[in-house]
């Protein structure tokens, strides 16, 4: 490639998680092999590839949610500044009100939408009443879901639409202040407006937390994420600005993944 | 490379736009000659025929156009997809100007017959250079349908030169009319068919930077010869 005439001026770029040489086995299934990549602190980097293809599994092992099944482990390091969350002396619950997580299905806790919010504050800190009511308007603001349910907090959340019920679970992981926010296919269950809207959000979200996000939705990565990384089989093929990948990728295995090609 | 999508229309309706701009180009490049036999001949009639197409050359392109927004809003394409259709697009423009110069020049060649003062011309190396940007033209479009950078490359080397004998040109003819003011009048008319066919090469030289475009990933365009050969490795 050419160099642009003025190069851009780049701002010193620090990592929130630093994955080294992670492997990663469902019994003696490897699910990641020797993945090794950067992930910048409040920029928004999403994983695509094909199903089975690793992006979730690595995802997981972020906040430790293997964890919670018996023979699964990891192997390497997962350095998130600086401290390696790999360590059997790491307290899992500490990690996950640090790196939070939402998943594919909106999965708000049958109760009140007030107390979907203050359930994971409260195993945190506490908080007065006043401070407790701050915090929800706060976090369901952060979600711009506020508007929408701040008559309405006693409701149940089971009863809000799909698309504002995946909003109260992203209100509900930022309600914690974590640094770090792992989306798993945010979208996948959602009619286009609310997708527009987690979209959206996920763009106001990275202003205050770093953001890994998986998508099969490829136009997805392409409009919310500053990176992207492409993996196959366990691997990562290719990790590059999201505006490089997609425009020229490095790797033919990328392209004809991005273009259709692939299969 | 894999050429096949997944989705074998998204490859027909590739291959279609991809056709229309080979018939736009041969549709073009059929213009360009009938102009320089006009010229040389000094043939009205073939004059008429080169103003005549010039519509059939717009509606080609406002089609093309059409079809390359149908296909960008169906199929969000990336990668070499979408610079294949940007550059398609832009190579459809260049090749409706070179019908435009391609018209230039039968307009003035009809001028000149009504002027009477045709048989004053030394048009031979005016013939010379219009068959270099004839001959420039057609390699651009071969180059395009093979996606052959190399060719390109040579292409944009090839334009320079023509530019070069365009400059000499210029100065010749003012020498001319300095010496003797009474050329004057057929030189203006040398000068303006020389620009036209200076042009061509230009837009000639617009495709070839179009399948660099393409095949790299690099724009080329307004760079320098040297850098142009560093975006190749």
């Amino acid at each position: 490639m050419i160099e642009s005439p003025v190069a851009p001026v780049k701002a010193a770029k620090k990592n929130a998680i630093e994955v080294r040489n992670l492997n990663f086995f469902y019994g003696k299934f490897q699910g990641l092999k020797n993945v090794t990549m950067d992930i910048e602190e409040r920029k928004v980097t999403a994983f695509i590839g094909p199903s089975g293809c690793g992006k979730s599994t690595l995802l997981r092992t972020l906040n430790r949610m293997y964890s919670l099944y018996p023979g699964q482990r990891a192997e390497g390091e997962i350095n998130f500044y600086g401290q390696n969350i790999l360590d059997a002396s790491q307290d899992v619950n500490l990690l996950r009100a640090r790196i939070g997580m939402v998943f594919q299905k909106p999965t708000p806790f049958p109760m009140t939408i007030y107390d979907n919010i203050a359930f994971g504050v409260k195993l945190y800190e506490n908080l007065s009443k006043s401070d407790m009511d701050d915090r929800v308007e706060w976090a369901l603001s952060k979600a711009a879901l506020w508007n929408e349910v701040k008559d309405k907090l006693g409701q149940n959340g089971m009863s809000l639409s799909g698309g504002q019920q995946q909003r109260l679970c992203i209100a509900r992981s930022v309600a914690v202040k974590p640094s770090v926010l792992l989306l798993d296919e945010p979208t996948s269950a959602l009619d286009p407006i609310s997708t527009g809207k987690v979209e959206e959000l996920v763009h106001e979200l990275k202003q205050d937390y770093t953001i890994a996000i998986v998508t099969h939705n490829m136009q997805q990565a392409a409009r919310v994420s500053d990176f992207t990384a492409y993996m196959y089989l366990g691997e990562l093929i290719e990790f590059g600005d999201t505006e490089q990948i997609f425009f020229k990728p490095t790797r033919q295995e990328t392209e004809d993944y991005i273009t259709g090609r692939f299969g | 490379m894999n050429d096949k999508h997944l989705s074998s229309q998204f490859d027909a309706e590739l291959h279609s736009v991809s056709s229309r701009v080979m018939e736009l180009g041969g549709l073009v490049e059929s213009q360009l000659h009938n102009a320089i036999y006009a010229l040389t001949q000094l043939s009205e009639e073939m004059a008429d025929r080169v103003i005549q197409t010039e519509d059939r050359v717009d509606l080609m392109e406002v089609e093309i156009d059409h079809d390359l927004s149908s296909i960008i809003a169906r199929r969000q394409p990336t990668a070499r997809d979408l610079r294949l259709l940007i550059a398609i697009s832009k190579t459809t423009a260049n090749l409706e100007r070179v019908g435009d110069e391609a018209e230039k020049i039968a307009r003035m060649v009809k001028s000149i017959i009504r002027s009477g003062s045709a048989r004053a011309l030394p048009s031979s190396e005016l013939r010379v250079a219009a068959s270099q940007a004839t001959a420039l033209l057609r390699k651009a479009l071969d180059a395009f349908a093979r996606l052959d950078v190399d060719a390109a490359v040579a292409i944009i080397r090839e334009d320079d030169e023509i530019d070069r004998e365009f400059d000499g040109f210029v100065r010749k003819l003012i020498t001319y009319m300095m010496e003797d003011p009474r050329t004057i009048s057929p030189s203006l008319d040398l000068l303006f068919l020389a620009k036209a066919i200076e042009r061509i090469g230009d837009h000639a030289k617009n495709v070839a930077e179009f399948i660099i475009y393409i095949v790299k990933g690099a724009d080329v365009r307004h760079k320098a010869f040297e850098q142009i050969q560093s975006a190749m490795k």
